[in-house]
């Protein structure tokens, strides 16, 4: 009989592993994650799967239905809109910008919120006070009306939306970050290293950091979520992406004069934007979830 | 209580500089000239330019500068708008009250529909109808609010005929604003049709309210769930039934009261997030309200407009936030300040 292990070594996998082994207990948060990577796999490669140009047009066959309509068309599966461009090519094209960004901006965020909050959490007395205050103050602003105003200030355009909704979602990861640190902080094996001589950064880098990466990726997704629908809703409201740009929101707003002609410019952007989400949300769901059956453990 | 009071005062004036430190920083990242943005006069003359460099100090550093600043806003004089030449202050004052109208109706079906529908997912605690009404309001909180606005008017609207889809009341009654509040001045107004305009602008309030509540009351529904739960773990819901008490007894004189407190807290940080969805939607359904207004300025590249909207809204929100604290804690004792053995 062959033996793997000799000696019975007990084995602790790392708070991260300890997050996924728990995740891939909940089924829900499991199709969730499925279709997150398919989403982030038709971000990369929408451009090169869709069938047909997002931005030039068939003139000559406009508003064609649904393939499953009488008169559809198969080759557009999913119809086309008043410019005959194919709305299953806008869709994809779509998902690079609206869910391919929004991730691209959390992980900026992320970043950003996360070197700015450990640093916070390092200090004390009158400058994390003001901080605090100044946090506190930033939070009760709503997040779409603080993106609003900075493109208000930056002028409307797909980049300066993305720079918008980087900013508003760094003090949210800020926030959270500080929080998690001064928790981890107060803890013994902290103070065991502490004792050790460890400096503060390596006590950061080595000790807290591996605990609270659950945590944060938690925020992330809640940033995800609201990521999308902020991108979504400038674009719809127009501050965001600009007309020929297949942004989902954008197509949204684009097919709204043509509504009560043809729904589907209008049913189809607000799923694939209300599917996206869903997604988002379930990821996170099922994180969340995880991390509570660890700490009941 | 006066300590508390004392706290929240000085976090409130703290805000406010924070605030007008601000939008008075936006007038010099905006385009264009600092003081022209300030006042919104784009077509001043030479001398009534220099007499606005007088009034603003531009002259004078930075501090004074924003000291003169401040007196303005304190005067009320928030300037022109660029787009139209009229007073931002009167506007404001014209639309606000529609805004505050439309986020508390909305703010009342939130709390009346989420917080019954979460205290019922917690009694059932991991039971199929717990889960059924977390995976609703899962989709309640995914779902974009202007998508959701537009297939309520095509569906209430267009293809059922139920309820108008645009604006605040219909253009034939006309009615005086005293308060700016539809509601108030409908019954204050001594119109013979006084009962049909307050069936009709009930007409016109219930879909907008209702697209913006979706959102606000998903999240009630998991915050009602979670302090429910909490509450009915606690021993003294315990010892309550160890007293003979039936379940509805526990429920309705121990638990709920206890929940409920809970949740009063979270209301001011949930407005925050009700009012901007009430902006989006203020654009779908038309809506007179300040939410508008700000995106057509925007539109509009108004940068007076933007920079006093900003400010009244977030004002507005921020007075709402400790107006719910001071809720919270008239309630709740225990959040006044740590007492003996609170702990």
């Amino acid at each position: 009989m062959a033996r793997d292990k000799i000696y019975l070594e007990e084995v602790f996998p790392s708070p991260f592993m300890q997050l996924w082994l728990a995740f891939r207990k909940t089924p829900v948060a499991m199709a969730g994650f499925s279709c997150f990577i398919f989403l982030i796999i038709l971000a990369i490669f929408g451009p090169v799967l869709a069938p047909h140009s997002p931005i030039e047009g068939q003139l000559d066959m406009p508003l064609l239905p649904p393939a499953w309509h009488a008169n559809g068309d198969v080759s557009y599966l999913l119809g086309t809109d008043e410019l005959g461009r194919d709305m299953l090519s806008r869709l994809m094209y779509g998902t690079s910008l609206t869910f391919g960004l929004s991730f691209i901006v959390v992980i900026i965020s992320l970043v950003v919120g996360v070197i700015i909050g450990s640093l916070s959490a390092l200090t004390t007395g009158i400058k994390s006070s003001f901080l605090n205050h100044f946090l506190d103050v930033i939070l009760s602003i709503p997040s779409l009306l603080l993106a609003i105003i900075i493109v208000a200030i930056l002028g409307p355009g797909i980049d300066n939306t993305v720079w918008a909704v980087v900013m508003v979602l760094i003090p949210q990861f800020i926030h959270i970050t500080r929080y998690a640190v001064k928790e981890e902080f107060r803890k013994d094996y902290v103070l065991a290293s502490r004792l050790d001589g460890a400096s503060p950064f390596r006590i950061l880098y080595y000790s807290i950091f591996p605990n609270i990466v659950d945590r944060i990726m938690g925020q992330a997704t809640l940033a995800q979520s609201a990521a999308i629908l902020d991108i979504a809703t400038l674009g719809f409201l127009g501050l965001g992406a600009q007309i020929p740009l297949p942004e989902w929101g954008a197509t949204l707003a684009n097919g709204l004069d043509l509504f009560y002609i043809a729904p589907w410019t209008v049913y189809l952007p607000g799923l694939a934007i209300l599917f996206a989400v869903v997604v988002t949300n379930l990821v996170g769901e099922g994180i969340r979830h995880a991390l509570k059956l660890r700490k009941d453990l | 209580m006066l300590i508390f009071t004392l706290r929240r005062l000085s976090l409130f004036i703290f805000t406010m500089l924070l605030l007008t430190l601000l939008s008075f920083s936006l007038s010099f990242l905006f385009p264009g000239d600092a003081v022209i943005n300030l006042s919104g006069a784009i077509n001043a003359t030479p001398s009534q330019l220099a007499q606005l460099n007088e009034n603003y100090q531009t002259g004078s550093n930075i501090f004074v500068q924003y000291f003169a600043y401040l007196q303005h806003i304190i005067n009320g004089d928030l300037g022109l708008s660029m787009a139209s030449q009229s007073v931002i202050s009167h506007e404001i004052m014209n639309l606000l009250p529609a805004t505050i109208e439309l986020s508390l109706v909305a703010l009342l079906i939130a709390m009346f529909a989420g917080i019954p529908l979460g205290f019922i997912a917690a009694i059932n605690h991991n039971k199929p109808s717990d889960n059924i009404i977390l995976s609703v309001s899962m989709l309640g909180y995914s779902v974009p609010v202007f998508w959701l606005g537009l297939l309520a008017i095509l569906i209430f609207s267009i293809n059922l005929g139920w309820l108008p889809s645009a604006g605040q009341i219909s253009l034939l009654f006309e009615i005086e604003l005293v308060t700016g509040i539809q509601f108030i001045d409908i019954l204050l107004s001594d119109s013979p049709y006084k009962w049909q305009a307050f069936s009709d602008a009930t007409a016109h309030i219930i879909l907008p309210a209702c697209v913006i509540a979706v959102a606000p009351a998903t999240i009630f529904i998991r915050l009602a769930r979670t302090s429910m739960i909490e509450v009915l773990n606690t021993s003294y819901i315990r010892a309550a039934s160890a007293k003979g008490l039936s379940f509805q007894q526990i429920i309705f004189r121990h638990a709920i009261r206890n929940a409920l407190i809970k949740i009063i807290r979270h209301v001011g940080l949930q407005f925050a997030n009700l009012v901007t969805i009430a902006m989006v939607t203020e654009v779908i359904f038309s809506w007179p309200g300040i939410g508008r207004w700000l995106i057509v300025s925007i539109d509009q590249r108004d940068y007076t407009a933007i920079q006093s909207g900003l400010l009244v809204l977030s004002c507005f929100i921020f007075v709402v936030h400790i107006l719910t604290d001071f809720i919270y804690a008239a309630l709740n004792p225990l959040a006044r300040g740590i007492k003996h053995g609170s702990r």
